[in-house]
């Protein structure tokens, strides 16, 4: 069993590096879904930060609270409402969605979105509202005192998306479900690991897995740099 | 009061946070030139006074003259914050150079890429803080970013800079540097409404107002 799973490994960075077409190709689906993600959702997260670092309207505390639970959401359960809403009996059965990438990427968007909102606010909570009311008076606009706010707390915002591409790129739960794992068109890393890993096809699986390695310990790199500046930058 | 040199005038404000009362002001004007000291306890509602006249705070009610128009505080904002620059306690200076730190308001009013540099170079210089014009405005000392922060609002032109407690924790010598800079400043006729606890700022002021529990307690004249 030894001999056969580091022969296995060998052949999984054989595979790797001989450029094998479908390998490559699930890597590119996963990184395109993931990136069409994180791309769509961030607007969105960094507006709703903002109002809750510095709107002053009822049931904040109560949303913040709501959004730092839903940063543990588990994937499984969005794929699985996400299934519900999208499949043909379902309330938007009618989009035919189902088992398609835009399905992954809602899905994605959705497990995102509170990782996001929740250190883009931490992020905006640090810098207090003095830096708000300063870009205020100084003539900014409600737009662009927030691009100067967002200047100021780069690192963290950039901390932000990393963390949240390292969850969704990484996620079976929700891929699976709406997507469908379909070769060429939705099997992406995590489902594809799955998938072979089930068939008992360990090469794939581990040439897969190491990409993924080596993406979460770069993005950690990339993270805890970012958050190096940032306390550098107080 | 001259009407005339009145530049702001605001009237029956009212300001709460939840049952409690933090601004009652019936009226009180910013005139043309004037430098004038609101004084009063921690809490008194000194800060919040200043951020309603700078547009920066929404009162619950309130009416305000700018130039002799009245309209309702509440849609004065931009009105008001072209008027005024308000200067927070410790002035929050972005994380960047200096020179970009006051070419800020310059950049965002449109101002030309040569105007803003030339205008910036003169407001250093003014300032005598040429010699920090690269430095990123994170590292320098409480004292300079005072100076930084009241240079970079002087550069818009305002008719009125509204400070908060400007020199609070700074040695004697920053103190002294920053207040010839005030003092600059009201030469050139802005008016300068400083919150300060600070005895020493009654030399030269023309009013002292005290505020109390949100309301204005007393005027006294100033110390000439």
């Amino acid at each position: 069993m030894e001999d056969s799973l580091i022969q296995a490994s060998i052949n999984a960075f054989k595979l790797l590096f001989s450029g094998d077409r479908e390998l490559w190709e699930i890597i590119g689906i996963s990184f395109l879904v993931s990136f069409r993600a994180i791309l769509f959702i961030t607007p969105f997260a960094v507006i709703v930060a903002f109002a809750l670092a510095y709107g002053n309207f009822p049931g904040r505390r109560v949303l913040i609270t709501i959004v730092n639970s839903m940063v543990a959401l588990p994937a499984v359960v969005v794929g699985l409402l996400l299934y519900i809403m999208l499949y043909n009996a379902g309330p938007f059965g009618g989009w035919r969605l189902l088992f398609t990438q835009t399905a992954m990427i809602i899905g994605q968007m959705i497990l995102a979105f509170p990782i996001l909102v929740a250190m883009v606010h931490v992020s905006l909570r640090s810098i207090d509202l003095v830096a708000w009311e300063t870009a205020r008076t100084l003539g900014a606009n409600t737009a662009r005192a927030m691009f100067t706010i967002i200047r100021e707390v780069r690192f963290g915002l950039i901390a932000a998306i990393v963390t949240g591409f390292g969850r969704v790129v990484s996620e079976v739960g929700c891929s699976i479900m709406v997507g469908g794992n379909i070769l060429h068109h939705t099997r992406n890393i995590p489902t594809a690991i799955a998938l072979e890993t089930s068939k008992g096809d360990f090469e794939q699986g581990i040439a897969l897995g190491a990409v993924l390695i080596f993406l979460a310990l770069l993005l950690n790199f990339t993270v805890s740099a970012f958050r190096g500046r940032d306390r550098a930058s107080y | 009061m001259n009407s005339s040199q009145t530049l702001i005038e605001i009237r029956g404000v009212k300001f709460h946070n939840g049952d409690r009362t933090i601004l009652d002001i019936d009226h009180f004007a910013i005139e043309q030139g004037k430098f004038i000291l609101l004084r009063g306890k921690n809490g008194a509602g000194k800060s919040t006074l200043l951020k309603v006249i700078a547009g920066l705070l929404v009162p619950d009610v309130g009416q305000v003259s700018i130039k002799g128009v009245t309209v309702p505080l509440r849609q004065a904002g931009r009105d008001l914050r072209r008027q005024t620059v308000y200067l927070h306690q410790s002035p929050y200076l972005f994380d960047r150079s200096v020179f970009e730190n006051v070419a800020y308001g310059l950049r965002i009013a449109g101002t030309s890429r040569t105007e803003t540099q030339m205008a910036v170079t003169d407001a250093l210089q003014w300032a005598g803080l040429s010699h920090l014009v690269d430095r990123n405005a994170r590292e320098l000392s409480g004292g300079e970013k005072q100076r930084v922060a009241l240079t970079r609002a002087r550069i818009l032109k305002p008719q009125a800079l509204l400070l908060d407690e400007p020199t609070a924790n700074m040695d004697r010598s920053a103190r002294d540097q920053t207040y010839e800079l005030i003092d600059k400043l009201r030469k050139e006729g802005i008016a300068v409404y400083i919150a300060s606890h600070e005895l020493e700022n009654l030399a030269n002021c023309d009013r002292v107002i005290e505020i109390d529990k949100g309301r204005i307690s007393r005027i006294d004249a100033g110390v000439q």
